[in-house]
Formats: C-alpha cells, structure tokens, sequence
C-alpha cells in the first residue's frame, strides 16, 4: 500500500515532468535543438500563477494567466532569438537556449527575489480511496494539466496547423520539400510549447516552492523524459514523464531523496544507449 | 591592493585552464560540453580529500588530474556515439550527478557542510603576499604549459587529424581511422585539465562546498570562450580575463551604488552573462579574437 | 583471395533498394558496376564499406567476415573506398591530406605526442617522402601545397584516390571517379588505375560512363532497380538485350 500511495503521488510529479517534456520535445521536433530555456519558462509560469492566485484565489484562473504569459514569453524568444539563428548549427541554438534562460531567470530574481514563495493553499482532508489517500489540491492539479493537455493535443490534431507541425516533426525532409516551415507554423509551435511549459509551471509551483532556481532543476528529468518518450512525440513525452515521475518517487526509499534527479539521468543514459528512438519516436539520436 | 590583484590573477588562471580545455573541445573536435564544472569538480575534491589525508601535494595534483582524465573515459564512450546536441544534455547531466553524489555522499565529501581546512600550497612560505605569489607563478606556469601543448597538438599530426574531422568525418572513417578515438582523446586531455584546475581551485580557496559546482561554472567558461573567439589560445585568454573583469567589476558596482544587495547582483550577473550569450550567438559568432577556422 | 558481397538486400522504411546483391571478384580484380540513376549503386558501396549496416546479406573480405565490422574497421583490413561527391579534408592542403590518410602514426595519440617527438618527427618525414611520391604518381605536384578545397572537380577524384593509397589498401571501391572530370584527366585517371592494378590493388568500380568504365574493368556487373541484371565479361554484358533495354534505353 505504501508503494501504491508513492506511485500515486509520482503520478502528479509525473504530469509535471509529461509538460515539461512535451514542451521540449516539441521544439526539439521541429527546430531541433534541446531548448534549455524550457526550464526558466516554468519558473516564469510559476511566479505569473502566483501574482494571480492571492487576487483570485482561483488555481484556474491562475493557470490560465500563466499560460497566457509564457506562450507570450516564448514567441517572444522565437522572434527575437531563435528565428534569428535558423541554419545555425545546433551549438548556437543551445548556447542561445541558455543564454534566453538566464536572462529569465534574472529577470524573476529581480522582480520577485530569491525568498522561496508558495501558494498559500487552503489545507483539505484528502480522500480516501481504498486506503490510498489523495489530495483533493492533486485532483485540481490532475485536472489542470489534463485541461492543458488535451487542448495540446487538440490543437496538435484537430488543426491544420497541428497537422503540419506533426509533419515537420515526423518527416522534417519531406516537410522541406512541401514548404511547410512557414513562419506560422514556427510562431504557433513556440506559443504552443511556452503554454505548456507555463501549466508545468504552475504545477510545479504549487506542489513545492517558488523560486528562481525552481526550473532549471526540472530540466534533466524533462529532457530524459522527452528522449526516454522519442523525440518529436508528445504523447511519448507524456507517457515517459508519467513513468519517470512514478519510477523516481517509488525509488525514493531505495536510493534517497537526492539521487532521485540522478536517476532520471540514469535512464536517458539507458535509454539513449539502448533505444535511441525512445518510447514513440522516430528519430534517432546516435549517428 | 596588490594582494587583491594577485588573488584575482590565480583565480583568472584557474578559468583560464578551463578555458583551454573547453576550447579545445569545442574548437578542435566540435564537442558541446555542458558539463566541464563536474571535472572541475572531481579534480577540486579529490586533490582535497587526498592532501587532508595526508597525500603530499604534488602527488594530490597528479591525483586531481587523473582522477578527472579517467572520469572522461567512460563518459566520452558513452556519449561519443550521441550526436551533438545530445553528447551537450549528458554532460550537463553528469555534471549534476557529480554534484548530487557530492552532496549525498557525506562520509566522505561531508555533504553539503563541504570541506573545510584544506592545506595551501606554499605553506612553508609566510601566509598572504608570498605563498600567493608563488600560488600565482606557479598557475602561470601550468597555463604557458597547457598553452603551449595545445599549441603543439595543433600543429602536430594529431592537430591534422583534428582538421580533418572538422572537414570531413565521414572520409577519415572511410580512410580507416576513427573519430571517436580523437575525439575521447581530446576530452580526457581538456577534462584533465579541468581536474588540474579543480586541485588548484580547491587548494587556493582551502574550503570547497558543493555550490561552488553548478552549472553556472560551466556557462562562465562557454561564455569565456565564445566571447573570446572558440579554438583560440588568444581567444580563451581575452574571454576569460573579459570574464574575470565582469564578475569582479560587477562586485565593484555593487559597493557604489547603494541599495543593491548581494542577491540582486547575482541575478543581474546571470541576465548579463545570459545577454552576452545571446548577443554573441546572433551578431559576433567568430567573438573577438576570430574563429578558428583556419590552422 | 577474394571479395564477395552476398544476398545483400536493403530497405528503407519498407521500400527496398536492394534485393539480394551479390557480387563476387578477385582481390587483384579489375571489376565494374554501371547501372541507370537509383538502381541502388551507391547504397551497395555504403553497406559494403560500413557505412550502412544492410537489412540482410554478408561481406566478406579474403575470407574474413567483415559482418558488424565499422567503416574504420574495414578500412583498416585493407578496403578503403572514395565518395561520388569527394569529400576533401579542405582546410588541409592536398599534401596534408594525403599525410592525414596514412595509417600507424604515433603523433595521432596524445601521448606518442609529448614522449616520442623523435619519433614523430622521423615519421613525419618519411610520410612526406610518401605523400609525394603519390603526389608525382598522380602528377599533382602543381598544387601540392594549395587547399584541397580550391581543387577542381577532378582534382579532387585524384586526391581522394591518391588518400586511399596512402592506407596501402588490398582493395580500392571508386565511387564515380570519372563523373564531372574533363576527358583529358579522365584518360589519366584511367592509366593510374589500370597501373596500380597491375602492382596487385584490386578495384570495384561504380561508374556512370559507360564508355570509360567498359575499356577499362575485365568483368562487369550491371545494376537494375535494386538488383543484378547481369555480369560477365564487358562486351558480353552489354551485348544482352535486358542490359540495353534497363540502360541504354532509359539513357538514350
């Protein structure tokens, strides 16, 4: 039972992970570099649904001015950063990715300092199913990211624009060829991966504490979990970012609380060696 | 004033010879290494807990390097079958497991307390002006070493070989030989210098915690050198004495204009560090030195 | 004493570009493949030197199989080929390529660098020697010391056959050699070939001119979607009516 209850709880840490990986593994997919940023557009996430929470004491309404603001964010780098460096090679995308990172993180360490915040959460009885116990906050969160989710993968699906993202993603030669990589496309994959990369955010923020350093540190079990899900495939990410999150929290009583984040590193090493298409993917990651 | 520069001269030689080796990496053979700190790291730690023991210095300093040129080994073989931008993210992985092993494993690296009482080098000089000048003199000479040995690869049939990846992988393997050997090569050399570098760090400072270790390190040195020009003995030089002016200068700032407390220069430090990133990336890739693309 | 390729098939997402190739020749062999555009030439040159592994089929070398084996490897058992579109060390001068090429030099690892510069140095001469011995066998002096990238087109066909000798290869696989070079250096490309054979290094030959490669191979194998047409003794070959209907008619 007491396993159940860790792998319950790593559901939810999963979901963050799933939304970061998504969100890398998107603009991985289609621009093709690891954006190192992924991780700082959480923290901005984290510290805009904070800004709302206290006026509206609404998790939605907070989630939804997060997502508004990173997407913003994210364009925001695409024009003026990474559009720029289109046919660079890959290390001028990376050492950009950072550069756009720390340049966030800054910027939310002068606003809002570096004493840890949190959302002051109304304390709720959980329930009790079966003996497991669940906190109704981790329903909300469940719920929200589910919110997020489905619309990514509506708009990954459902549009046209999607669609064409899709191809670029599976097929970057043949999308070439068909002219797909308009600017459009671009514009509304990097709106798409800041949203998401928001509503971890907020999840993050919530489930633990509030600061500037917050992001970065969710940036290796993302990235394993986008190349442990395939790279390019978000429903991957998703299902290796539920996997990571139940695997490193069941671990916890074996190898403690600190070699947890090693362990996210232990698989992408695994898998990278081992199944370079990841879970989903396609594309491969050795020569 | 004279012992402040002197201690801002060591400290510029130990990111010098991070410099180096990063250069090289990415210069010669195009590795995009995320992860230096963790050699830096290893080399800091293992010359500190042998000296502690009683191990004399030198043999420490040997230790250091070794210990960082071997930890290069495996990861090099491991990641050396990744392409680029991956080889970037399992660095910066394993130089964040090396730091989270740091913190974990108490019984020797005493966690996150860190590792105080390291013993100087010099120590039979006075403390202070002399033991700092030798200290300095000393780093000197290691980084004309490390200069004039990259020089030396450069210009050597290895040098050649180094060309001949950067223009054409696929032919050198179709001659018989295979890059990966050069380029493992390369990383324990640079991750060996890197450990050097940590032994120096760590015994100049004389009490190393695992905070020293972040990332941020590396990006310090990326910055070092993209600035300066990559593949550059010059470039690494002006990159990393440009770093040493900001990061000290910017402490300068900090005492004239009142009201800005230690916390917020960080986070201005790292905006300046992460706009230097960006803006040398669009408008000067060569940095100031030029591009290595030339022998 | 001799090289085979057998059943060797190939697909690419479903599709296959090769359907069981099997080409069998003497290590000292003189042998030729021609074949209309995407009959799947090149793709049997990457999976023969390592540079693709085939979906099935075996390569074996004077008897040793070379299964498994990396491009490096079997270059190094004495297979070296070249590249349709030469791929020059540019940065390096035509001299430095061919010096870059030669197999066994202590100044390739770090440390034969710093304790054997005796050594590096008695080597670094006579690989010189070497390379210029290859350079005046493939009349390239002109340009010895130019970058190899400001060769021409054909130029650089003799560099990279000249790169290969410098590994003292058994086998040479030419991939192209006389395509985009001026008849004059095609006739000279042609002698240094036929006199290198005649020291004993065998040569497989991928070539769209039809007309140079039949003067020059002793047998010749004919390439058609994916699989051998038909092989044999050049005229013979090219005498067979499914060869002139797969070829010579999409030429014409």
């Amino acid at each position: 039972m007491y396993f159940a209850q860790l792998a319950v709880n790593g559901l939810v840490q999963g979901l963050v992970i799933s939304l970061a990986a998504m969100s890398i593994t998107l603009v991985f997919g289609i621009v093709r570099f690891p954006n190192a940023a992924t991780g700082d557009v959480m923290t901005v996430g984290a510290f805009s649904g904070l800004v709302v929470y206290p006026m509206t004491g609404s998790l939605l309404a907070s989630g939804i001015f997060a997502v508004i603001v990173t997407a913003a964010v994210a364009l925001i780098s695409h024009l003026l950063v990474f559009r720029r460096l289109a046919g660079r090679s890959v290390v001028a995308l990376l050492v950009a990715s950072i550069g756009v990172g720390f340049v966030l993180r800054s910027i939310m360490g002068l606003v809002f300092g570096h004493q840890p915040m949190v959302f002051s959460m109304p304390l709720s009885r959980p329930y009790r199913i079966g003996g497991l116990a669940i906190n109704p906050l981790d329903l909300q969160l469940a719920l929200l990211a589910a919110v997020m989710l489905a619309l990514a993968f509506a708009v990954l699906h459902l549009t046209p624009i999607g669609r064409q993202m899709r191809a670029v993603a599976d097929n970057p030669s043949l999308a070439r060829v068909s002219g797909i990589r308009s600017g459009r496309v671009l514009a509304a994959l990097w709106v798409l991966a800041g949203a998401i990369a928001g509503a971890g955010g907020v999840m993050l923020g919530v489930k633990t504490v509030v600061n500037p350093e917050m992001g970065w540190d969710m940036l290796m079990p993302a990235f394993a979990a986008a190349i442990f899900g395939g790279i390019g495939s978000p429903a991957g990410a998703l299902l290796a970012g539920l996997i990571l999150g139940v695997v490193q929290e069941m671990s916890t009583p074996f190898v403690g609380f600190t070699y947890k984040i090693a362990l996210s590193f232990a698989i992408m090493l695994v898998v990278l060696l081992r199944r370079p298409t990841g879970l989903l993917g396609r594309i491969e990651g050795v020569r | 004033m004279l012992s402040y520069l002197l201690a801002i001269a060591i400290i510029t030689l130990i990111y010098l010879l991070l410099s180096f080796g990063l250069s090289l990496q990415y210069g010669s053979v195009g590795l995009i290494n995320f992860g230096h700190v963790g050699f830096f790291a290893i080399g800091a730690y293992t010359s500190a807990l042998l000296a502690l023991s009683g191990v004399p210095l030198f043999a420490s300093f040997c230790a250091a390097a070794l210990a960082a040129g071997l930890t290069a080994w495996p990861i090099g073989l491991i990641s050396l079958r990744l392409r680029d931008d991956y080889f970037a993210i399992v660095t910066l992985g394993f130089s964040e497991t090396v730091r989270i092993i740091i913190v974990s494993e108490k019984w020797l690296t005493n966690g996150v307390q860190g590792v105080p009482g390291i013993p100087r080098l010099f120590s039979s000089l006075p403390v202070g002006f002399e033991a700092q000048l030798a200290t300095a003199g000393l780093l000197l000479a290691v980084c004309t070493l490390a200069a004039l040995a990259m020089w030396r690869i450069i210009k050597s049939p290895f040098g050649r070989i180094i060309q001949a990846i950067r223009d054409n992988e696929d032919a050198l393997k179709a001659l018989g030989k295979d890059p990966a050997r050069f380029k493992i090569q390369v990383l324990m050399l640079s991750s060996a210098l890197a450990g050097l570098a940590g032994a120096f760090y760590a015994h100049y400072i004389t009490f190393i915690i695992p905070e020293q270790f972040v990332p941020l390190v590396t990006f310090y040195v990326w910055m070092a050198i993209i600035i300066g020009g990559v593949g550059r003995i010059s470039g690494a030089i002006v990159g990393t004495v440009l770093l040493m002016v900001f990061l000290e200068g910017s402490r300068f700032l900090r005492d004239f204009i009142p009201g800005v407390t230690e916390v917020e220069m960080a986070s201005l430090r790292i905006g300046v560090i992460g706009l230097l990133l960006i803006l040398f990336t669009l408008y000067r890739p060569q940095g100031i030195m030029g591009d290595y693309t030339k022998r | 004493m001799t090289f085979e390729a057998v059943d060797i098939c190939k697909a690419f997402d479903g599709f296959e570009v090769l359907r069981n190739v099997s080409i069998s020749m003497p290590l000292d062999g003189l042998v030729g493949l021609i074949g209309p555009n995407g009959a799947g030439k090149s793709t049997l040159f990457s999976v023969i030197s390592g540079f693709m592994p085939p979906s099935s089929g075996h390569v074996t070398f004077d008897g040793m199989s070379m299964d498994g084996m990396s491009a490096s490897a079997r270059a190094r058992q004495g297979m070296v080929r070249t590249f349709q579109v030469p791929k020059e060390f540019s940065h390096l001068t035509v001299r430095e390529n061919l010096m870059a090429a030669a197999p066994g030099q202590a100044g390739e690892s770090l440390s034969g660098l710093f304790l054997r510069p005796g050594l590096i140095r008695q080597q670094e001469k006579a690989l010189k020697a070497r390379a210029d011995e290859v350079i005046a066998f493939l009349r390239l002096d002109r340009v010895a010391d130019s970058s190899a990238g400001l060769l021409s087109g054909g130029q650089k066909k003799l560099l990279e056959l000249g790169r290969a000798l410098m590994v003292e290869p058994r086998l040479i696989l030419l991939d192209e050699p006389f395509a985009g070079v001026n008849p004059v250096l095609i006739a000279e490309i042609m002698e240094r070939i036929r006199e290198l054979n005649g020291r004993g290094i065998g040569f497989f030959i991928i070539e769209h001119d039809l007309e140079a490669l039949t003067r020059l191979v002793s047998h010749l194998y004919v390439m058609d979607q994916g699989a051998i047409l038909a092989e044999g003794e050049p005229a013979a070959v090219l005498a067979e009516k499914a060869v002139r209907d797969a070829y010579l008619g999409g030429e014409a």
